[in-house]
């Protein structure tokens, strides 16, 4: 186990952030903390890299209270970005990875690669003011790397980026799990997550909702999806007997069913209304795990998914 | 460690790479230089055009005539005393009346279309010397909107060995009034202290107050920056990366001794510029006594040593500062009580300086804060009148005394704001009240 968060707990003024949090990280896995915006994902994170001390619970690395070793070996890329805005890219990369522990030495023959991947290469010598919002989340990102650091935290590592820089960091991502690097990041938009994740965590108001293995979490939420493209109002598919869910999007609807309730009555129900053009049954996406998980009181929810052995 | 000296040489280059930095170094002597010379400069221009003068003489002893007598002739002996080399000033007498004691009425018409003339400009100097001049002081006057403080010493000088002269005729005493004057002669009562010549006040005064000046513009200049690069990197938000690579302890100590060695590098480039410059001191017309000034190993000495521990006692406030507040407009209202505690010996003034050893000013050089340049005001005025220097009295015992708050202070100021830094470098938006400071003292 790489990381270990044991109970940690954090109040601010009277208000609880995190809520006697434990996750187990193993090495090598994608681990996604997701949740909706407040529920405590960065204040976790934080509490990770020592920035925030935990009220209660301790955090361990490699088995190990995190101590200043610590900070060398993981690569941390915050909620809130910024950089030395007077220095040229290479001076930043360089005065980073010093940071870090390496050597500039070590840094200096990298960052061309580096650079040339995010699309940067040109402006190695001209100053960070110079560039655009994407080109700096790109720059960040490259500093949180480039020291080949054993965990990678990234916190909502994806906002503010166009879908093929998007595409570009999760590429890069994948590429350094394949290395054997260990990454924990966090976000609010679900898709990124189901396509990056070998194991999740929800937290909603502090709490641990869901925690496991991907495939683990949405078995459990079992295949009672339903996706419906018809033609007409849908509308009415709403209060079929046995519909949990409810969904609409642009081109189709999705809905939850009951363990009850047969798929084939529906199709029927809605057959005898409406003309169905595609009636597909699914997995649950992360995204109606998400809503669904989000709109219940923590306090009555089990954690679902396999909590591992912490 | 190594990390500590990651940010130390950041620091250090970020200041010391900037154009800013090299034209302070090359500007700030040459500014300061200025404020010394252009004064004095301008106080030597000697004016090359008469000054127009009129007298009113009511007295009936010729004390007008005798005067113009004496300013259109001068003589080498006026150096003496109090006047200047008198060569190049030079009068010219527009108007000369004479009148009678009771004339007044024509006095009055003759006053006032003088001083009309004063106001116009068209009249320099407007002399008036009423009945009884002689015995009455307040019966001659000057009447001029000139504040040349050389030609009124110059007249006054005139004046009284005329009206000597008239008081000497007087009384009967059969001797020239050069003799009187040789005879009644006040004189100049030189001070000299144990080491020989003593240093004239103006000189220990005005060294004081540029070695204060220089010490508050580095400890201020570069103590702010250390402030400045905080809130920089709390509004940059680059903060939490650091804070996730290095400790707040390295980075703050970092920040303070990186910023510490770019002062340094500023003053040793101007003691080496000064050093040069001295070499070359035979072009200017310096008080001999300034080598005991500069030359004085206790002034040279706490002078490097007050500098550097008052540079880390006043960056580790300001990086507080730059701890708990969000911009720069913020820190204002804390930097102005901060910085006046080191301009207070320059604003107490000659107060301190009159009486170097009085309990306030001994008192004050032992106060964390004030200490630095209270005490090296006090070094400039007391150090050069002593013959044996020891550690555990006398001024010098002061101040190692006064070294060690300073050092004592630096050591709790770096013990606090280690405790407020890690926390307030990552909070954003509002400024902590002093209750929830004190909370994070204690955490």
């Amino acid at each position: 186990m790489l990381l270990q968060l044991k109970d940690i707990h954090k109040e601010f003024d009277g208000k609880v952030a995190v809520d006697k949090l434990s996750l187990a990280v193993e090495r090598g896995v994608i681990y996604g903390i997701i949740g909706p915006n407040g529920a405590g994902k960065t204040t976790t994170i934080r509490m990770v890299m020592n920035i925030t001390i935990p009220d209660s619970g301790e955090v361990l690395f490699d088995g190990h209270p995190a101590d200043a070793g610590f900070r060398d070996r993981v690569g941390y890329l915050p909620e809130e970005r910024g950089l030395y805005k007077k220095l040229t890219l290479e001076e930043v990369i360089i005065y980073m990875a010093e940071l870090k522990g390496v050597s500039p030495k070590i840094i200096k023959p990298k960052i061309g690669d580096w650079l040339e991947r995010v699309d940067l290469t040109e402006y190695r010598k001209k100053k960070v003011e110079e560039l655009s919002k994407g080109m700096q989340q790109k720059l960040q990102f490259v500093t949180t790397i480039i020291h080949e650091p054993e965990l990678l935290i990234l916190d909502e590592i994806f906002s503010g980026l166009d879908p093929l820089n998007m595409e570009k960091i999760k590429e890069i991502i994948l590429e350094l799990k394949r290395a054997g690097t260990t990454i924990l990041f966090s976000t609010h938009v679900m898709e990124q997550a189901e396509k990056l994740c070998d194991n999740i965590c929800m937290i909603h108001q502090g709490k641990k909702v869901i925690d496991g293995r991907l495939s683990e979490v949405k078995a459990k939420f079992g295949k009672n999806a339903i996706q419906i493209e018809i033609e007409g109002d849908g509308a009415f598919i709403a209060s079929l007997p046995g519909v949990k869910g409810f969904n609409e999007f642009n081109n189709y609807i999705e809905i939850r069913i009951d363990n009850t309730t047969d798929t084939n009555s529906i199709l029927k129900e809605v057959a005898n209304r409406v003309v169905v053009r595609r009636f597909d049954i699914v997995e649950p996406s992360l995204y109606d795990i998400f809503i669904d998980t989000a709109k219940i009181d923590p306090n009555q929810l089990e954690t679902i998914g396999e909590s591992q052995n912490v | 460690m190594s990390k500590f000296w990651v940010i130390f040489r950041k620091e250090y280059s970020q200041v010391v790479k900037k154009k800013s930095f090299i034209i302070s170094i090359v500007l700030t002597p040459i500014f300061m230089g200025g404020i010394m010379v252009i004064p004095a400069f301008l106080a030597q221009k000697k004016s090359t055009t008469a000054e127009k003068i009129a007298i009113v003489d009511q007295s009936e002893m010729g004390i007008g005539q005798k005067f113009i007598d004496e300013i259109s002739e001068y003589k080498l002996e006026d150096t003496e005393d109090n006047l200047e080399d008198t060569e190049d000033n030079y009068y010219n007498v527009e108007e000369m009346f004479t009148l009678t004691a009771a004339d007044s009425a024509r006095f009055s018409t003759v006053t006032d279309s003088l001083r009309t003339e004063i106001i116009e400009d068209g009249l320099k100097y407007f002399l008036v010397i009423r009945p009884e001049a002689h015995v009455y002081d307040s019966n001659l006057y000057l009447i001029t909107n000139s504040d040349n403080f050389t030609t009124i010493k110059r007249f006054e000088y005139r004046l009284s060995q005329i009206l000597s002269g008239i008081r000497l005729e007087q009384s009967n005493v059969n001797l020239s009034v050069d003799s009187v004057l040789e005879i009644t002669r006040r004189i100049d009562l030189r001070t000299k202290d144990a080491l020989g010549e003593s240093i004239p006040f103006e000189i220990k005064y005005f060294g004081a107050l540029i070695l204060v000046m220089m010490m508050f513009s580095m400890v201020i200049g570069f103590g702010s920056l250390c402030m400045r690069t905080v809130i920089e990197e709390k509004n940059s938000r680059i903060m939490e990366v650091l804070i996730s690579s290095v400790s707040p302890f390295q980075l703050m100590l970092g920040k303070i001794f990186g910023l510490g060695a770019a002062t340094l590098t500023q003053v040793s480039v101007w003691i080496l510029m000064g050093s040069l410059l001295y070499t070359q001191r035979g072009m200017f017309d310096l008080d001999p006594s300034i080598d005991r000034l500069i030359f004085n190993p206790v002034i040279v000495i706490f002078f490097v040593l007050f500098l550097i521990t008052g540079y880390l006692l006043y960056s580790t406030a300001f990086a507080f500062i730059g701890a708990i507040v969000n911009n720069e407009k913020e820190a204002q209202g804390f930097i102005f009580p901060i910085t006046m505690m080191l301009m207070l010996p320059v604003i107490l003034g000659i107060s301190v300086v009159q009486d170097p050893n009085s309990t306030m000013a001994t008192i004050l050089s032992m106060t964390p804060f004030i200490g630095p340049s209270m005490m090296m005001m006090r070094i400039v005025f007391v150090a050069p009148t002593v013959t044996e220097y020891s550690l555990f009295s006398g001024i010098v015992g002061e101040a190692t005394l006064a070294l060690m708050v300073v050092i004592l202070s630096i050591i709790f100021m770096i013990w606090l704001t280690a405790k407020i830094f890690r926390i307030g470098i990552l909070m954003y938006g509002k400024r902590p009240t002093l209750p929830e400071i004190m909370k994070w003292i204690r955490y």
